[in-house]
């Protein structure tokens, strides 16, 4: 049920993403949603279930941006599984220190578009503005709390039972005080 | 106890970057070989694209309710219409200036073949990349109208891009803004050739020599090699010129001439085996 459910949240995002946020001013950043939902996969779900909705999200994401295929679906594996390391040894599901969380992950994940494509076809080169990846990993800072915080509540809502779902859509929980409650 | 555990990270541990290696392999060949959808990736852009199509036909409605409310509608009908007679009249203007000069250089030289232009297509945008990095979009139109991948898509203005793939009711455009994209294209007053890169915002054209005179102002048009794009459609104006010390080119920057902030309809010239795929 969850998954179903994070799976349609996903493609709604994409949806709002590349229609509705298209109308909003360049200058404003366009925030990319799909990014922060991986970013709340990495932090809030296990891993075999968020490897797989990671690796579908970027599967989709090939579809509709760039004209690499395959490139998505790496970047957001590597950037799930590096947050998943993190969450496990770093207090990162404090609300606090998820915005440094957030900006320093869209800017790795920036710079592995702009790494890969570069390496991969050097005659294509991308353009690097410092400016614009600021303004995203800026917007992105501001609004991941309250989004982590949505679907957070979303999440336990669609949960058929919070106790197991606790258990089995979560991580094991441990006599860890930094553990996500 | 203690042992199990320990192999059972080490088992975690190699599965985890044997799939990554998988995936960077599989990313390494798809990169390099054709880039084409296959049925899954069609199938979900049908799926995502038809819910692209939705969102855009009501934000377009909610969109005009609030435009008419806002605005005067005799002054805006009016404004539109000039607005229409003269993006004709430019395009019009701009064939006749490309049509003289082929007939002065080429009357006395070459035999003309008349050929009827190829049939168009309008479609329109329902979704744009989400990603910064690239500059691609969504049309509601797909291979069951005829759609093919490699097409080249214009406006009244100009150069739009080129179709890159398709499903049945959708089609996936680069647009010639994308550093990806490369078309052949000249200075239609003095017909010097050079490669038009896309550069995120702008175009850059590439291989003009230092001795070519370009200047700024002139006017970029296909040049129709290739059999992509029909010869002599707008792609820009110059807006730079740097003769760097260093190396044979000349820094050549173009303004574009469509405005792809404001891209709503497009034209697809339905080119029978169009050459790229």
């Amino acid at each position: 049920m969850v998954l179903s459910f994070l799976v349609l949240a996903g493609a709604i995002l994409l949806i709002l993403q590349t229609t509705l946020l298209h109308f909003l001013p360049e200058w404003f950043g366009r925030p990319n949603l799909l990014f922060l939902f991986i970013v709340f996969l990495g932090t809030s779900l296990d891993i075999y279930k968020g490897a797989v909705l990671a690796l579908l999200f970027g599967l989709i994401m090939d579809i509709f941006s760039g004209v690499f295929l395959g490139l998505h679906p790496v970047i957001f594996l590597v950037l799930f599984f590096v947050l998943q390391i993190l969450s496990r040894r770093l207090a990162i599901n404090e609300s606090i220190h998820q915005i440094p969380l957030v900006a320093l992950s869209y800017l790795f994940t920036a710079s592995s578009i702009f790494i890969f494509t570069s390496v991969l076809t050097p005659e294509n080169r991308l353009y690097w503005a410092w400016g614009n990846e600021i303004l995203q990993g800026l917007i992105l800072s501001v609004i991941c709390i309250p989004f982590f915080n949505f679907f957070h509540w979303l999440t336990t809502v669609f949960d058929s039972n919070s106790k197991k779902a606790n258990n089995h859509c979560r991580r094991q929980k441990t006599g860890n005080r930094y553990r996500m409650q | 106890m203690r042992k199990k555990n320990k192999r059972a990270r080490q088992i975690r541990l190699f599965l985890f970057f044997g799939l990554l290696l998988t995936l960077f392999i599989i990313m390494l060949v798809s990169m390099v070989s054709r880039q084409e959808f296959n049925a899954p990736q069609k199938l979900a852009l049908e799926v995502i694209g038809t819910a692209q199509y939705g969102m855009t036909v009501a934000t377009g409605s909610l969109n005009n309710v609030w435009r008419n409310y806002t605005a005067l509608i005799n002054v805006r009908e009016e404004n539109a219409r000039l607005r229409e007679e003269l993006r004709k009249n430019k395009a019009v203007n701009n064939e006749y200036r490309e049509a003289v000069a082929t007939n002065v250089r080429l009357a006395k030289l070459l035999e003309m073949k008349e050929t009827l232009p190829p049939p168009t297509l309008t479609a329109e945008i329902i979704g744009v990349d989400p990603s910064q990095w690239f500059k691609t979009i969504i049309i509601n139109r797909g291979s069951s109208d005829g759609v093919q991948t490699g097409m080249p898509v214009v406006t009244v203005e100009g150069v739009v891009g080129q179709v890159t793939n398709t499903s049945p009711h959708f089609a996936k455009i680069l647009l010639a803004i994308d550093p990806n994209s490369a078309l052949d294209g000249l200075v239609q007053k003095t017909r010097v050739q050079g490669i038009i890169k896309g550069g995120g915002a702008g175009f850059h054209m590439e291989y003009v020599l230092k001795n070519n005179e370009v200047e700024k102002g002139d006017l970029i048009v296909t040049s129709g090699i290739g059999g992509i794009f029909p010869k002599g459609v707008p792609i820009g104006t110059v807006s730079k010129v740097e003769k760097a010390g260093r190396g044979m080119f000349q820094v050549i920057e173009i303004e574009p001439a469509v405005d792809f902030s404001q891209l709503e309809h497009l034209i697809i010239v339905m080119k029978k085996d169009p050459l790229v795929k």
